[in-house]
């Protein structure tokens, strides 16, 4: 009985470090490969997504792609205020079509579609990794 | 789903992301300050700040002492000439 207490002690430990690591990699990691993944989805994912379940929004489909290619422009840049400003519009383009998705009753209709939101988290998430980023460069 | 409707939730949208973001980014300064602040205050810091006046201290002592060595250097040269002529001023007196 004590030794499997002591196991399951020493699960619980190497889990919460495990936890604790994971939370680092999520706030800390560079965000660009993300940034990227998330600049070409919206380029050419979004549209065709958009236009195929939502029909014809002229505000998704012909200014998301020219955002993921503002995205990857300043990707490829060093400027993480340009970086930031980019990952804010992503964001908001995501977070866009969770809201055209819920408001057309599609949101849950379904578990794929429930990947607009992983997309707005994940796209928030990058937007705050290089917000820490830029602080951590101002403070030194 | 017509214009409106669209133009409408994309303001909304639009927005509210803001109004998000504003926050969040209002809550990572506040963290960044307050772990700046932390920082400047650990002990670590304190050590290396005295660390780095001492260090400046002692560089500006050193300064001083070299100029000062390079007085009395002159000062013990001008002396052993003195030294030297003397002596044999003294020699010359013994002989008489």
């Amino acid at each position: 009985m004590t030794i499997v207490i002591e196991k399951l002690k020493s699960l619980a430990t190497d889990l919460s470090t495990r936890y604790d690591s994971l939370r680092k990699i999520w706030q800390y990691s560079d965000s660009q490969p993300t940034e990227i993944t998330l600049a070409a989805a919206l380029v050419i994912l979004y549209p065709i997504a958009t236009f195929l379940e939502l029909g014809y929004s002229p505000i998704m489909q012909l200014l998301a792609p020219i955002a993921g290619l503002y995205q990857l422009y300043c990707v490829s840049g060093k400027c993480l205020s340009c970086r930031v400003r980019a990952s804010w519009v992503t964001f908001s383009f995501y977070l866009l079509a969770a809201v055209m998705y819920l408001y057309c009753g599609l949101l849950f209709k379904g578990p794929s579609y429930w990947g607009w939101i992983l997309l707005s988290v994940s796209s928030f998430g990058s937007l705050k990794r290089i917000k820490k980023e830029e602080l951590h460069r101002k403070n030194g | 789903m017509d214009n409106s409707t669209q133009v409408i939730l994309a303001v909304v949208t639009l927005l509210g992301s803001a109004g998000i973001w504003r926050y969040a980014e209002a809550r990572l300064k506040v963290k960044a300050e307050l772990k700046k602040d932390e920082q400047s205050a650990s002990d670590t810091v304190l050590y290396r700040d005295d660390l780095k006046s001492r260090v400046e201290e002692m560089d500006a002592a050193l300064k001083e002492a070299n100029k000062e060595l390079l007085a009395l250097t002159e000062k013990v040269a001008k002396l052993e000439t003195e030294n030297s002529f003397l002596r044999r001023e003294i020699d010359i007196l013994k002989r008489n």
